[in-house]
């Protein structure tokens, strides 16, 4: 594979291997996160986590801690650091294909979400056990989905925001809302209304009900599989038009 | 901001974009890059155009761009291979010929500000392109390392590559171009070998030495006045100052060797781009319309 794109493709996936700030953050955080919450609550089915395991409503939960880490934080820093120091100019002037960089982005943060995911499925399925798979290709859709949508959310963030410095900043600012009432916070039903109101307008809780009610047999949360498919199709246009180098 | 810019670099030329901050040269090379779209006029690049066939052109093209670095984490020898274009080789022995190959294995962030600009050039000239754009390649280098990159460029121009170099280091126009452009606000305000310019613009080149035996003095300073391409003799303090063009340097010291009155304290100041440039740009400077006055034509022009 040596085409400029497969060159390029290559570059950036030992890269983001290399980066701490994607090791930490889209690999160590969500596993340990998940521990601490997950085994805060017990694993006897509770009203709250709706009369399922909490250990298994966490587990369910956090692959889109995976993907919103990766959408919110990890790509948008990466982008915005590669255009304020002038790589973008670079692979522009180098003749790299003008859609080519869009892809390798979209490329690497799937991998990042499919190398993450699993190390997080493999800690839980030690620890608490992977709950069964109800639906298993609305769960797939929902996964697949969500991470194209919010890795074309990360490329459009880091092509908006001025600096790396920013981009962690707003990346920052919008992962942890989206973290504690869309994905890895209290259960819905824990929460007062007003606050379940605000969580119900994130798209992070569209793309964790899309993976999670499947998954344990909540439902098949078909509203919420739509409005991730339109996020990801608007997003991925969105995202191919503002990162053409 | 580029404004009515006529330019035209012939086929194997080194051609060197002179001026102040702002004057346009980066945007220019923006231009023939593909990398900015003119608002109007032509533009044609090896025959091509760089907006409608960017990814016909690119691959042309060597660029090493101003203010353009690479990720913090990738390695010398990476680069190398993710800038190299599918079918050539080389890209060994350009590490080799810039004192990169020790660095093989060592990210970017982790290079001098020396090592930075010699891999800018090694990736610029990957695939032997027939025009190379080096927009201030020399910034930060010591000496030693500049004068590997002026045998680097020599080199080209031996090949027959077409160069546009930008910079503000007027040594390295002075001694690698061809032919320079110096341009101010987005025009051109002359062009030329740099000895023409110098010749047109810069102040004139001077001679100054110790006058010893005030008596046989008046007579020396009085031949020193007829002398080939002396405008003007000036005795102060016990010294001498001719002034003159370049070629009145070799004749005046002619003069001396020929009275026997050679002087142990002369000093020779010539007349270089960087003081051609100036003369430029303060004759520029001068001629500038007020702001009413450009008022006024702007208002004649609607």
């Amino acid at each position: 594979m040596n085409t400029s794109v497969g060159r390029l493709l290559r570059a950036e996936l030992k890269l983001m291997l290399r980066d701490p700030l994607v090791l930490t953050f889209v690999f160590v955080f969500p596993v340990v996160t998940m521990l601490i919450i997950g085994g805060s609550f017990g694993t006897k089915p509770q009203a709250s986590f709706a009369d399922v395991n909490p250990a298994h409503w966490y587990v369910a939960s956090y692959l889109t801690v995976v993907i919103a880490a990766t959408g919110l934080v990890m790509l948008p820093v990466h982008l915005a650091s590669y255009r304020e120091r002038g790589v973008l100019r670079r692979f522009a002037a180098a003749g790299f294909p003008r859609w080519s960089f869009a892809l390798a982005q979209l490329v690497v943060g799937l991998a990042a979400v499919g190398a993450a995911s699993a190390v997080e499925l493999g800690v839980a399925g030690l620890v608490y056990g992977v709950p069964a798979l109800h639906e298993s290709w609305r769960v797939a859709l929902g996964i697949g989905l969500g991470a194209v949508a919010f890795v074309s959310i990360g490329v459009v963030l880091g092509t908006v925001l001025p600096s790396a410095r920013a981009a962690q900043a707003v990346g920052l600012i919008l992962f942890f809302p989206s973290f504690l009432l869309g994905s890895g916070g209290p259960p819905p039903k824990a929460l007062p209304q007003a606050m379940r109101s605000v969580a119900n307008l994130l798209p992070l809780t569209q793309v964790t009900d899309a993976i999670r009610d499947p998954w344990l047999g909540l439902g098949p949360a078909s509203t919420s599989l739509i409005v991730v498919a339109v996020l990801a199709v608007a997003g991925t246009a969105l995202a191919a038009r503002r990162a053409a180098l | 901001m580029v404004d009515g810019l006529d330019l035209d670099v012939l086929e194997g030329e080194v051609v060197g974009l002179i001026g102040a901050n702002g004057a346009g040269k980066t945007t220019t090379v923006e231009c023939i890059q593909g990398l900015r779209r003119p608002d109007a006029g032509t533009l044609r690049v090896l025959g091509l155009d760089p907006v409608t066939e960017a990814e016909r052109l690119r691959p042309l093209i060597g660029s090493q761009l101003q203010d353009s670095a690479l990720p913090d984490r990738l390695r010398v020898a990476e680069a190398v291979e993710l800038f190299t274009p599918r079918g050539v080789a080389g890209g060994r022995e350009l590490l080799e010929q810039f004192g990169l190959a020790e660095q093989r294995r060592s990210p970017f962030a982790s290079l001098s500000g020396g090592e930075r600009q010699r891999l800018f050039l090694v990736l610029a000239l990957l695939g032997r392109p027939r025009l190379v754009i080096l927009d201030e390649l020399t910034q930060g280098l010591d000496p030693s390392a500049r004068r590997n990159v002026w045998a680097a460029v020599s080199q080209l121009r031996e090949d027959g590559t077409t160069v546009l170099l930008v910079t503000h280091e007027l040594d390295d126009a002075e001694a690698l171009c061809d032919r320079v452009v110096a341009m101010r606000a987005g025009r051109i305000l002359d062009s030329g070998p740099p000895a023409a310019l110098v010749d047109r613009h810069a102040r004139r080149a001077t001679v100054r030495f110790g006058l010893e035996d005030v008596a046989a003095s008046a007579a020396l300073l009085d031949e020193l006045r007829d002398v080939v391409g002396v405008e003007r003799v000036e005795h102060a303090a016990g010294r001498a100052t001719v002034y003159g063009d370049r070629r009145a340097i070799a004749h005046v010291g002619a003069a001396l060797v020929r009275t026997c009155s050679v002087p142990a304290d002369l000093s020779v100041q010539i007349p270089s781009l960087e003081d051609a440039l100036l003369g430029l740009l303060d004759g520029a400077e001068a001629c500038r319309p007020s702001d009413a006055d450009e008022s006024n034509l702007i208002g004649a022009l609607r």
